[in-house]
Parts: structure tokens; C-alpha cells; sequence
């Protein structure tokens, strides 16, 4: 695939009519646009799309809706609407097989932007991981909202033909088909045998029959096969793509643009600060201006004197952000972990560990602190104590706990009960107002976003202006994405 | 030879264990297998020298380059990595992993909050029977649903035990592949804040799970009394403390605060008062449907350290080399011999060397078995890869 066929440069106009290009609503983008388009269209194509694709991060994240869920569409497309984008709307509301020239020109666009994005998020794994999780997501909502007939012709465009299995060997394994599909009408379904990392997202689920290396699955849910072979299709052009970067930046009208675009929409990070926090501190600090999760870590710490790798991560990246310096976080880590082991131990295991997480050792890289999705979306295993206490905690322990720190009984029930139906960010939003006795409504999303907005209540208006990043020096370090599964939604 | 362990030795004594006893040949031949096609030099190898010394990107081209490399550096530990597009000692910074076996890693440490006999780095037989459910089950899951043939089961030489999955398919899975076949695997999820930590819903148990319960059902009630899973008033908290519904904890608790300690009566009792309570309250049924299930799999089912899976390259203790805290041989073994392995006959640095000691000429002859065991393994994969390779070609002149 020639990458330079997407500059403006190129005067070859595309081949065959609107009609022949693009047939259908729902494409595979197997073939890169050969048009001409100017600066200002590029750019603005490019920031719709991000505009599209963070919206479909915002779905499924910060708001909670499950993919494909009826929610979750309207929310979507209502959002396309008000931010203007009436054309993505239009894709995504009834994928089809129109012909009017409104539909040609959204398809046009939509194909035009999918590959400017490709240049965009090509340039690191953590990008590519972001963008194909979103596209995935893209793709599997305009599949579901599409009708039968377009379904078909969908097939067909894209030659992809399955065989099903025979009624015999249906009537085999019927007893299992019915343990392991979540569906109701199994006898009248047509299966169809394919194999098991064909269908991974069912797979993860446990929501098909394998047996042999073998996927067993029904028409209804050829969507995973679909968005398998999609993004099998996408992360391969992503790495062609990312080869051929050093071609697309001989232009430098479009270098600054493609590689702002991710983080031209992300806040602060914290990676750096300017304050500087004594450890003596942390223990009064801990009671008001940690949020829960950081403050249940730091209570966990000086109880058992050991924190599990997780903890230490999320814990230790935290305090870096408030301004406590590596000599003193070392010095705090020390003190706790050697009441239950030897100094040599702590040094050899741990420390590294401490000096990793300020950059300065393995690839020296200034991790930033973890936002509240990140910690929100960490996987927490048996002994582990990180994560969101809205989300990893029983309702019960999450109860007592605040009870415990004697808090009011009617705003720990309010908490409680935001978390109990998953708005985990707007309980801890309360839990903040109720630690300070106030009601200022914080949209939280960040831990050291909730220590500086705690710390600004009680210093009386004083603001601790958190330090403005540099943008264009982060760009190539978008830590907060690192180790995030992005193919996960919640 | 237990508590005659000093790591002062090994340095003097790993030179003559890598030469007379670790199986070098075998090994050669199951990297290059495994590595396949890219060439044995590709793949990363890892020493951790005395004193905790760590380097990384080492490879080899042959066995000869490999017991050059073992006698120049010594290592008192090896770990293996993946498959490179290069030779991992060049070009790091653009290299990437082309390949890699599926692995998995379960630790007995992962099970301190159930295993009430011993904690942290301590094992005993008690104990190692969670391991032995677990290898049944993964084993099982890994041949059945997912058609998987070249599975390597090795103890990890301490607390724990490692599998790997040779087969094209497993070593040439992505990272979502992989990702996904642990998601499939891991039942028990949550930290130390949530209690019940195993929910199966309400609609029909899949298939695997099924046979996985089938599996613990063998060893349950053999667990439950060594263990003593639900005897003092601490352990019984915990286990009241899963259940979700606080009529029946209540009516629980009663009855079993009464009774003797013994973990299989209190049990037994718990299934009657279970049984009736679901029978006469419908409408919490849902909640507790799948109740008693998911108190086994808490307690019994595989705790897989999934980030080890997951990850494309994340290195592992290679078989048959010595942990270096227990002196212990990571030995291959069966799955299905699981049940009848002893932790003191695995064969010991020691043991191995010392013709005095009164373990040798068993351990010896464990040691020989455990090489036959990786023998069997790495056969039937040539086999199966030889296989492969004609199956390609014959396909590829098709067209």
C-alpha cells in the first residue's frame, strides 16, 4: 500500500463513479482514498473523527454503557448531533445501501478521515491499541444497527462466505450449544463452525461452545468474526502505515497535525509538579485530601507494611504527582517495608521499583499518575487492595469503611449507592463533598486532580496552579495509555 | 534434603549440573521447534547471575554455543522469552516478538487467602493439591476446547507450577488471542474488598466450567477437611461473608457456629440449609442459584497470574533449570501424574551431586523420568510441526 496516494499532491482522481467507491454504509477501508483534498478539509476530517472516536471512549467509559446497548446508541448519536457531525450520525443511525448524494459524500468523508487517523495513530503501540479498540467499537455498533437485506449485500461486496454445519453434527453437540449460548431459540439456529481466535470478544465472554480449537456459533453472531477480521485487517495496515511514517513527514504541513491529534483532546497528566509534599505530611493529608482509593492504599501500607506490585504503582505514582520527591519516597517506602523484611531485601526488590516509577531507571520514562479510568479499568486480582474502591469493593465493606471513618450516615448511604449502580466517579464526587463538608458538585477524573481541588478548598482559595505540559515535547510518550487494555470495555 | 540448602554452593556446583544433568539436547531441540520458522537465535534468553545479577537479549545458534554460554556466565537462573524478528542481542530498538508460547503461571502464593496450612513462600503436600486441580483443569480446557496438543507442565521449583503451550497456533497468538484465552480461563476476580469473588449468573453453567466443578468434585471434600476451610470462627466469617443473600448467611451462621468444627459436617449442613432455602425463597433464588458452585470454584479453581499470559513477552523460568532459593530442579512432569507428585521426591542441585546423600539414587531416577516426560513433549511437537510444514507446502502448490 502506497501511503503517499493520501497526500494532496496526487492529481489522480478516483476511478469509477461515487456509486462504484462506495456501495455500502459499512466498510472494510481496504483500499486508500485517491482523491484530492485540501489542507483545511484534511484538517478538519482528521479532528471530526477524534471528535467521533472519543465520544465512543466516553460511551463506554466514563459513562458506563455497555456496547451496543440501547443507551449506549442513543447517547452516541445524540452526542454526534449536538457536536455537529451529522454525517457520522447518519452512518451510524441505519447503515445501508442508499443512494443519495448526502450518503455518497458522508461515505466519502468517512473513508477519507478513517486513513487520516491511520497516520495519526500509527505512531506508537499505545496509540495504535487506542485507535483500533475505538474503530472496533465503530464498527460493531453500524453492524448492529443494520438491517437484513444490507447485512447481506454486505457479505457480498466483501466475498465472504461460510458454509453451516449439518444438522447431524448440530444434533451432537446440541446439549452443549444450550449450556453455552446465552440465547433462547438454539433448535432453529444455523451454526456454523469456525475457528476459536476467529471469535475472540465470545471467547473472552465464554459466551460460545468450543470444542477442538473449534467455535461454534450462530448467524447473530458473525459480528465477532466480522470485527475480528477487521481488526486483523487494521492493525496490519497500522504497521504497514507506521513504516512509511518518514515519507508522510517530508511534509510538515501535515507533521505538527498528525502528531498533535490524540493529545490536542487530553487534560493534565500530572506527571510532573512543582509543590513539594513532605512525607510527614501524608498521614494528616491522607484523612481529607486523598480521594478513597489512594487513601484506602496509604491505611493498607502503614497496616501491613507491604503494599502488592499494583498498589505500589498506583500508590507510589500518586504521591510523585502531589509533589513528594523520590529521596522522600524512598525514604516513606523503606521505613514501611522493612518492619517486615531486611533493608538488603527492600533495596534489591523494592527500590528499583520506587526510582522506576520517577524515570529513572529501565526506560527512563516519567510515568504519569493514573487517571481514574485507568484505575478504574485495572484488573485487581486475590491480595491486591488497588483500584477504585466504587468498583472493587462489596457494597457492605465500601459501607463500613466510611461508617468507620465516621462519616454521616445518610451521605455514606448516597455514596454507597452511586457506586452500588456504577456512577463510580460521581460517588467519589460525593465522597469528596463529604469529606469536606461542602457541596461542590467536582467532576472527578483524575486522583491528583482531587487532591489539588481538595488542597485549594483548604488553603482558602489559594490555587495550586498545576504545572502546563509541554505538549510538544509529551508526544511521544503517552503514558497514561501505557499497559491499558483499550480492547476491554467495561 | 530439605533445609540443607546453601546458595554459596551453586556457584561451584551449576558448571558440573549443566554439563552432566540439564538435559541440553532436549532443550536445543524444543527451542528450535518452538521457534520455528524464524531460527533458535531469535529467541531471547535470560540469566540471572550471583547476587541477583540480570541480563537480558542473550541467544544461542546451537547447543554447542549454548553449554559455551552456560559455562562462561554461570547463571543460578534461566528464563526464556520470545521469538524476535532479529537476534534480540542486536537491534533492540526496533525489534518486536514474532512469536512466543502460551504460557501460564500459577503461584500458591495467589492462594493465601484459602490455604489456611502454610503461607507466602511455604508449600507443603497439603497444599499442592490446589495445583493438582489446577493443571487437571487447564489441561483438560487447553486439549478440549481448544484443540491444543504440545503442553509442557513444569514446577516452577518452589511454590508453584508453569505450562506451555507449543502448538503453532498458541505460539503464533496476538496479544488479545492471548488475552482472551486467560479471560476464558480466570473465574476468580476482585481484590482483597470484595469477598465473593466468583459470579456465574443465573442462566446455564458453559460447558467448561461444568467440567471444571467435575473436576474439583473429585477433591472437594478432601480439601475441605485438610484444609479446614469453614472450622474456627475466623474462617467461618470469610466464608459467610460470600454470601449475598443475608437471610440465608444469618440462618448459616446459626446453625454452623454450633457445631463442631469439623469442616465436611459444618458443609453438609450448609448444603441442607442451602437446599431448603432455595427451594422456599424464589425470589432471592437468582442471587444464589449457582451459590454452592461458586463457593468450589473460590475455593478451589485455578488462580492464573494472567498478566503472564497475556503478555507477548513475558519471560519464564525455563524447565529444568534450578530455582535458586530451594535448589530444586523445575521438573516436567505428566499432568495427569500431578496427584501422585511429592514435593521432597523433586529431585534437589544437591541430591543430584552428591553421591552421600541418601536421596541420590532416587532422585536420580526421578530426575532421568522428568527428562523422559520433556523428551515426550518435544517429540510429539517435531512430529506435529513436521506435520504442519507438509500440510503448508502441499497447500501452497495447490494454487
Amino acid at each position: 500500500m502506497d501511503f503517499k496516494l493520501k497526500r494532496k499532491s496526487i492529481k489522480t482522481p478516483i476511478s469509477g463513479s461515487l456509486k462504484e467507491t462506495y456501495p455500502h454504509d459499512l466498510q472494510f477501508y481496504k483500499v486508500p482514498p485517491t482523491c484530492d483534498i485540501n489542507l483545511q478539509e484534511f484538517e478538519t476530517l482528521a479532528l471530526e473523527r477524534v471528535t467521533l472516536l472519543r465520544t465512543l471512549a466516553t460511551a463506554t467509559t466514563l459513562k458506563g454503557l455497555r456496547l451496543n446497548s440501547e443507551e449506549y446508541t442513543e447517547y452516541v448519536l445524540g452526542e454526534l448531533r449536538t457536536q455537529g457531525l451529522k454525517y457520522y450520525a447518519r452512518l451510524c443511525e441505519k447503515s445501508g445501501c442508499a443512494e443519495t448524494a448526502a450518503d455518497f459524500e458522508a461515505r466519502r468523508k468517512d473513508h477519507i478521515a478513517h486513513f487520516i487517523l491511520r497516520l495519526a495513530y500509527c505512531r506508537t503501540e499505545e496509540l495504535r491499541r487506542w485507535f483500533v479498540a475505538r474503530e472496533m467499537e465503530l464498527f460493531k455498533m453500524r453492524f448492529a444497527v443494520m438491517r437484513g437485506e444490507a447485512v447481506d449485500v454486505f457479505f457480498k461486496l466483501n466475498n465472504l462466505c461460510y458454509t453451516n454445519i449439518t444438522d447431524n453434527e448440530k444434533n451432537e453437540i446440541i446439549h452443549y450449544l444450550r449450556e453455552c449460548l446465552p440465547y433462547q431459540n438454539i433448535d432453529n439456529m444455523k451454526f456454523y463452525k469456525v475457528k476459536f481466535y476467529e471469535v475472540l470478544d465470545l471467547v473472552k465472554t465464554r459466551k460460545v461452545y468450543l470444542s477442538g480449537g473449534y467455535a461454534y456459533i450462530p448467524h447473530r453472531d458473525f459480528i465477532s468474526v466480522l470485527s475480528a477480521l477487521y481488526r486483523t485487517h487494521l492493525r496490519q495496515s497500522l504497521a504497514i502505515a507506521s513504516q512509511h511514517l518518514g515519507e508522510i513527514e517530508q511534509d510538515e504541513r501535515l507533521v505538527s497535525l498528525l502528531k498533535g491529534l490524540h493529545q490536542s483532546y487530553s487534560g493534565n497528566d500530572y506527571s510532573e509538579t512543582k509543590s513539594v509534599v513532605p512525607i510527614e505530611s501524608l498521614d494528616s493529608l491522607s484523612l481529607k485530601s486523598f480521594p478513597l482509593c489512594m487513601r484506602q492504599l496509604h491505611e493498607q501500607l502503614r497496616m501491613a507494611h507491604h503494599l502488592k506490585h499494583g498498589g505500589r504503582l498506583q500508590y507510589g505514582l500518586f504521591l510523585k504527582g502531589i509533589g513528594v520527591t523520590l529521596e522522600d519516597s524512598l525514604r516513606f517506602w523503606r521505613d514501611e517495608f522493612t518492619k517486615i523484611m531486611e533493608l538488603d531485601k527492600f533495596e534489591k526488590q523494592y527500590a528499583y521499583n520506587v526510582r522506576y516509577n520517577y524515570g529513572k531507571e529501565g526506560s527512563k520514562r516519567n510515568y504519569s499518575p493514573f487517571t481514574c479510568l485507568k484505575i478504574i479499568n485495572t484488573p485487581v486480582g486475590p491480595g491486591d487492595c488497588h483500584g477504585c474502591p466504587y468498583r472493587h469493593c462489596d457494597t457492605s465493606n465500601l459501607k463500613n469503611k466510611l461508617l468507620g471513618y465516621g462519616y454521616d450516615p445518610q451521605a455514606v448511604h448516597e455514596v454507597v449507592d452511586l457506586a452500588k449502580k456504577g456512577h463510580y466517579q460521581i460517588a467519589c464526587s460525593k465522597y469528596f463533598d463529604t469529606v469536606h463538608n461542602e457541596d461542590v458538585g467536582l467532576g472527578i477524573n483524575h486522583p491528583n486532580q482531587y487532591f489539588e481541588e481538595s488542597q485549594k478548598i483548604i488553603k482558602g482559595g489559594i490555587k495550586v496552579e498545576p504545572k502546563k505540559e509541554k505538549v510538544t515535547i509529551k508526544k511521544e510518550e503517552i503514558d497514561d495509555l501505557e499497559g491499558m487494555d483499550f480492547d476491554e470495555p467495561l | 534434603m530439605v533445609g540443607q540448602h546453601d546458595e554459596n554452593l551453586l556457584s561451584d556446583m551449576l558448571p558440573i549440573y549443566y554439563t552432566r544433568l540439564f538435559p541440553q539436547n532436549i532443550f536445543c531441540r524444543w527451542l528450535t521447534c518452538g521457534s520455528y520458522p524464524h531460527p533458535v537465535s531469535n529467541r531471547e534468553l535470560s540469566f540471572t547471575l550471583a547476587d541477583d545479577v540480570y541480563i537480558r537479549y542473550l541467544s544461542i545458534n546451537n547447543q554447542k554455543d549454548f553449554q559455551t554460554l552456560l559455562q562462561k556466565k554461570i547463571p543460578h537462573k534461566l528464563d526464556i522469552g520470545g521469538v524476535y524478528n532479529t537476534k534480540p542481542s542486536i537491534a533492540r530498538h526496533d525489534s518486536v516478538v514474532l512469536a512466543r508460547e502460551l504460557v501460564f503461571d500459577i503461584d500458591l502464593t495467589d492462594y493465601d487467602e484459602i490455604r489456611t496450612c502454610c503461607q507466602e513462600a511455604k508449600v507443603c503436600e497439603k497444599c499442592w493439591k490446589f495445583m493438582v486441580i489446577a493443571c487437571e483443569i487447564i489441561d483438560k480446557a487447553l486439549r478440549d476446547d481448544f484443540g491444543f496438543q504440545n503442553i509442557l507442565w513444569v514446577f516452577s521449583g518452589r511454590r508453584g507450577i508453569h505450562c506451555w503451550v507449543s502448538d503453532y497456533e498458541a505460539r503464533t497468538l496476538d496479544s488479545p488471542g492471548r488475552g482472551a484465552i486467560a479471560d476464558y480461563m480466570c473465574l476468580i476476580m476482585g481484590g482483597d474488598n470484595q469477598n465473593k469473588k466468583v459470579n456465574l449468573g443465573s442462566d446455564n453453567i458453559h460447558t467448561s466450567i461444568r467440567r471444571a466443578l467435575n473436576i474439583i468434585d473429585q477433591y472437594f471434600e478432601q480439601l475441605l477437611e485438610e484444609q479446614g476451610f469453614i472450622s474456627t470462627a475466623d474462617r467461618l466469617q470469610t466464608f459467610l461473608k460470600i454470601m449475598p443473600d443475608e437471610n440465608l448467611k444469618s440462618q448459616t451462621e446459626k446453625v454452623l457456629a454450633k457445631m463442631s468444627e469439623a469442616s465436611l459436617d459444618r458443609w453438609k449442613a450448609f448444603l441442607n440449609i442451602y437446599n431448603n432455602y432455595y427451594r422456599e425463597n424464589s425470589n432471592s433464588s437468582r442471587k444464589i442459584k449457582y451459590l454452592i458452585e461458586e463457593i468450589k470454584i473460590q475455593y478451589c479453581y485455578p488462580r492464573l497470574d494472567v498478566n503472564v499470559t497475556k503478555g507477548f513477552n513475558h519471560l519464564l523460568k525455563s524447565p529444568f533449570s534450578i530455582h535458586p532459593k530451594t535448589g530444586k530442579v523445575c521438573v516436567v512432569f505428566k499432568p495427569g501424574n500431578a496427584k501422585n507428585m511429592k514435593l521432597d521426591e523433586v529431585p534437589t542441585i544437591y541430591s543430584l551431586l552428591d553421591d552421600s546423600s541418601p536421596d541420590n539414587a532416587q532422585h536420580q531416577v526421578n530426575m532421568r523420568v522428568a527428562v523422559k516426560n520433556f523428551q515426550e513433549v518435544v517429540f510429539s511437537l517435531e512430529k506435529t510441526e513436521a506435520m504442519r510444514r507438509r500440510n503448508d507446502a502441499n497447500t501452497s502448490l495447490d494454487f
